[in-house]
């Protein structure tokens, strides 16, 4: 029953999709408001056919029915009801429906909320994000079918008995309840993980989040309407998929730390790189956004950096779900490698002929030139250079030399971690020295005796501060150098927005609530921005702290016995084998203490899992006193079979690593601080500020 | 607020002198330059040749150059002392090319005529996935007596989360 009430509501919606492309369309053509009006009527129904589908996916799961191979797949009777709910998207099948699902919200949405302020756009943005959907549920319908069932046909020779449709093929009967629930497979251990549970649909949002930006940059190709229109109306749409795709990157790379042990969060795999790609792109784009909005230049280069992140949310896509990345010839593995690229190409190949037909008829001309080297909006160019080579280098590494030598050379050349730390930490730099002195440079011209007053300051705090990492043992001169530059960016950002306060506070009779307030209200982006300058310092500090001065160390212990390492104690006490746990797995835990200048600070109790039910039935579990210092991080490596008495750790310590995580919280709150701006004023202001701006 | 007087353009209206234009080219020149030789000798000097267990036995020109090697794991060579945290085991060749990756590894394991190599890691500890049929993903050089010395190893195991004939478990009486 729920396999046809998926299925029939995924054909349903596929229909709807296309039926609204037309309307839109036609509507647009021929001025027929009604049609437009039933376009948009399809998109909200559309949207709710998919929820349906979705829906009756995740019910399946939780009821477990085992007779659709893919809840079969993904969960097992044993498993947890959290988890069996994030097997939603825990394999290719129900993620693709997912992510169906959170596109047909953000069209819904977009359509929804721009209705009345940007309805010039609104045939476009139907047309363009529905063709996009469509294509996504064709791809479940008839490639990665979430709602196959298993069937038995007993006649069939041995190995050809078993057989996947939707309905029910003549001559078979459904397996047993009870045989399909003890052969389910359930989900990968590794993937059973909180950060592992959320970090698909963050990164999945921020992905499918720039469908819309990218739709209603198309509908103003499409209608020729470009003047700032399109970018007013997808500006929060940006941010917020930016928002939810940082937060997917960081909670992918929190998952690495805390799963995949060893302590590294960023291992520049081609996977990760594929998600990576898109953020560059948009990030490159949210800042030269803002040149076209204050001085109406980079009109093209904006259109193309809005297109292009979005063709890197495709090739990303395609990328990770084709299993392109271990070879170019694992293509053909999976059915969905032909189709996704296909589509990628075609979206690729359209906006941009697009883009080049507006170019050529002079629609996208800027109003000023580039007047200064050492202008605001210079530096903002330099700055999308810098992210478009970082782009590049990591794209070129990642994807293109690989295929292009084993196209071309018959030879695969692979890139690994060590060469992407060592050949891109030059570009990071770099953006961290733009991100000091681009926001105190001004627009058109900047006059040297001005900057240089206005540098002064920040400059000194970091040099002071630069001693704090000194007194802490931090002595290796090019570390000493890279902190300077992130911790210059960072005082650039509070004391610009000290002085924005001061200002303020002199005029105003208010508390300093109210100030930071007034200056959030009056000006999100900047203030959100300088907010997200410092969380990408903090996380710059995290970085240096935890890749250069990493220490490490490996014991063998008897019970009671200790090791020491950078000021800490660490004492064995004893292993305790064969716990088990409610989900099933079973337990093996060192218990030990750490203790540093003689106190006991902390137990520690790193420790092996066994999943009885799975293939892949081990995962060592490290444990970790954490601190804003570092993470004294513990591996239980192995023990003696025949007594636990003498046990093998892995010990590492990690020097600020956790100011990665909450630089990163600052990012998404600065983030959100410049995206939310009108949620705090009362809504009679709100309608005089809208009435203002719309004069 | 004191930034509006920063954002007001000093030179507004001013036609762009010509000597500024080939400064913006050269700048923009030196910047691109810089770019494109960061790219390029990244891409010369940093790549590692991706290599079947076959090519590197085969081929003596590897010896001692950083690569990459790819072969099955057979589970009992696999020989770890926790003390040291030294980490020894075989691999077997498996073709660079495949259409289902589980099946290969099964193919290569069970053929007494692939070729092998041994394996050896220094301050590794054991890999939860290391285990019979896994996908060995090495990133190292070939050592005179023969033994391929690992920095990095990834493995991959598809045996259960990709079966070549999916569900033959559910047919009873098995």
């Amino acid at each position: 029953m729920l396999a046809e009430v998926g299925y029939l509501s995924l054909i349903i919606a596929f229909g709807i999709s296309l039926y609204a492309i037309v309307a839109a369309f036609i509507g647009e053509r021929n001025h027929t408001e009604s049609m437009v009006r039933s376009a948009r009527n399809a998109v909200l129904v559309a949207f709710g056919m998919v929820t349906v589908s979705t829906g009756a996916l995740l019910y399946a799961l939780m009821v477990e029915d085992y007779t659709i191979s893919y809840v079969w797949s993904v969960t097992s009777p044993s498993m947890p009801e959290f988890y069996r709910a994030t097997a939603l998207w825990g394999s290719q099948e129900g993620s693709l429906l997912f992510w169906s699902f959170l596109m047909a919200a953000f069209a819904a949405a977009a359509v929804v909320l721009n209705w009345k302020s940007h309805r010039r756009l609104m045939p476009g943005v139907i047309v363009y994000t529905m063709a996009v959907l469509a294509f996504f549920l064709g791809v479940s319908i008839w490639v990665e079918n979430p709602f196959v069932r298993w069937w038995l046909d007993s006649g069939a020779p041995e190995g050809q008995q078993v057989l996947q449709a939707v309905f029910q093929p003549a001559g078979t009967v459904q397996p047993t309840a009870t045989r399909l629930a003890e052969t389910a497979n359930g989900l990968n251990p590794l993937l059973r993980h909180f950060g592992m549970a959320i970090h698909p649909p963050m990164l999945y949002l921020g992905f499918v989040g720039f469908l819309i930006p990218f739709a209603f940059a198309m509908a103003a190709l499409a209608s020729g309407d470009l003047s700032t229109n399109w970018i007013k109306a997808s500006r929060r749409w940006t941010l917020t998929s930016w928002l939810f795709l940082s937060l997917g990157l960081m909670l992918g790379g929190r998952w690495a730390y805390d799963v995949l042990g060893w302590g590294g969060y960023w291992a520049w795999d081609p996977v990760e790189n594929a998600a990576l790609l898109p953020w560059l792109v948009g990030t490159a784009f949210l800042h030269s956004v803002m040149i076209q909005e204050k001085r109406g230049m980079l009109k093209a280069w904006n259109m193309a950096l809005v297109l292009g992140t979005f063709s890197a949310v495709i090739f990303g896509t395609f990328a990770t779900r084709s299993g392109l990345v271990e070879s170019v010839h694992s293509f053909a593995r999976s059915g969905i490698g032909v189709p996704m690229f296909l589509f990628w190409f075609g979206v690729t190949f359209i906006s941009t002929a697009m883009a080049l037909w507006r170019y050529n008829q002079g629609m996208l001309k800027d109003e000023h030139e580039f007047k200064s080297l050492f202008s605001r909006e210079t530096l903002f160019v330099v700055n999308n250079v810098v992210f478009l080579a970082i782009f590049f280098a990591v794209f070129w590494w990642s994807f293109g030399a690989p295929i292009v030598s084993e196209l071309f050379f018959n030879k695969v050349v692979t890139y690994g971690e060590a060469h992407f730390n060592q050949y891109l930490w030059p570009l990071l730099l770099a953006l961290y020295v733009l991100m000091g002195i681009a926001p105190l440079s001004a627009w058109g011209y900047t006059s040297v005796k001005r900057f240089g007053k206005a540098i002064l300051i920040p400059v000194i705090l970091s040099v002071v501060s630069l001693g704090v990492f000194f007194m802490m043992g931090m002595t290796d001169v090019l570390s000493l150098v890279g902190y300077w530059i992130v911790l210059l960016a960072g005082w650039v950002a509070i004391y610009e927005t000290y002085r924005g306060f001061m200002a303020r506070q002199k005029i105003h009779n208010e508390n300093p609530l109210q100030t930071v307030a007034a200056l959030l209200q009056r000006n999100p982006r900047r203030y959100g921005g300088y907010l997200i300058h410092l969380g990408v310092t903090i996380i710059g500090i995290g970085i240096i702290g935890s890749t250069v001065y990493q220490a490490e160390t490996q014991q063998t212990l008897e019970t009671g016995e200790s090791l020491e390492i950078g000021g800490y104690t660490l004492t064995y006490h004893r292993l305790d084998t064969g716990l088990v746990s409610s989900d099933g797995r079973i337990i093996d835990r060192a218990t030990l203490t750490l203790s540093r200048n003689g106190r006991e600070i902390d137990v520690i109790s790193p420790r092996r899992d066994f999943f009885p039910e799975s293939e892949m039935n081990t995962m060592t579990i490290a444990d970790a006193h954490s601190s804003l210092e570092n993470d004294f991080y513990v591996l239980l490596v192995g023990w003696e079979e025949i007594s636990t008495q003498r046990a093998t750790f892995k010990v590492y310590i990690n020097p600020l690593i956790n100011l990665v995580w909450w630089g990163g919280i600052v990012l998404i709150v600065g983030t959100l601080a410049a995206s939310w701006p009108h949620a705090i004023l009362p809504v009679r202001v709100r309608e005089t500020m809208r009435k203002g701006r719309e004069q | 607020m004191t930034d509006t007087t920063w954002e007001k353009p000093k030179v507004e209206g001013k036609q762009l002198p010509k000597s500024n234009r080939i400064q913006f080219i050269l700048a923009g020149l030196i910047l691109l330059g810089a770019v494109a030789y960061l790219i390029f000798s990244g891409t010369i000097t940093g790549g590692q040749y991706f290599l079947t267990v076959d090519e590197v036995v085969n081929n003596p020109e590897y010896e001692g150059r950083s690569v990459r090697l790819s072969g099955a794991v057979l589970g009992d060579s696999i020989v770890f002392d926790a003390e040291t945290l030294s980490l020894d085991f075989s691999i077997v060749h498996i073709p660079s090319e495949f259409d289902n990756l589980a099946e290969t590894l099964h193919d290569a394991v069970n053929n007494p005529d692939a070729t092998q190599i041994n394996v050896h890691l220094d301050n590794e500890v054991i890999p939860d996935l290391l285990q019979h049929e896994a996908q060995a993903i090495l990133t190292g050089t070939l050592g005179e007596d023969g033994v391929f010395y690992a920095t990095e190893l990834l493995l991959k195991c598809p045996s259960r989360y990709e079966e070549a004939v999916p569900g033959q478990s559910i047919v009873e009486g098995q």
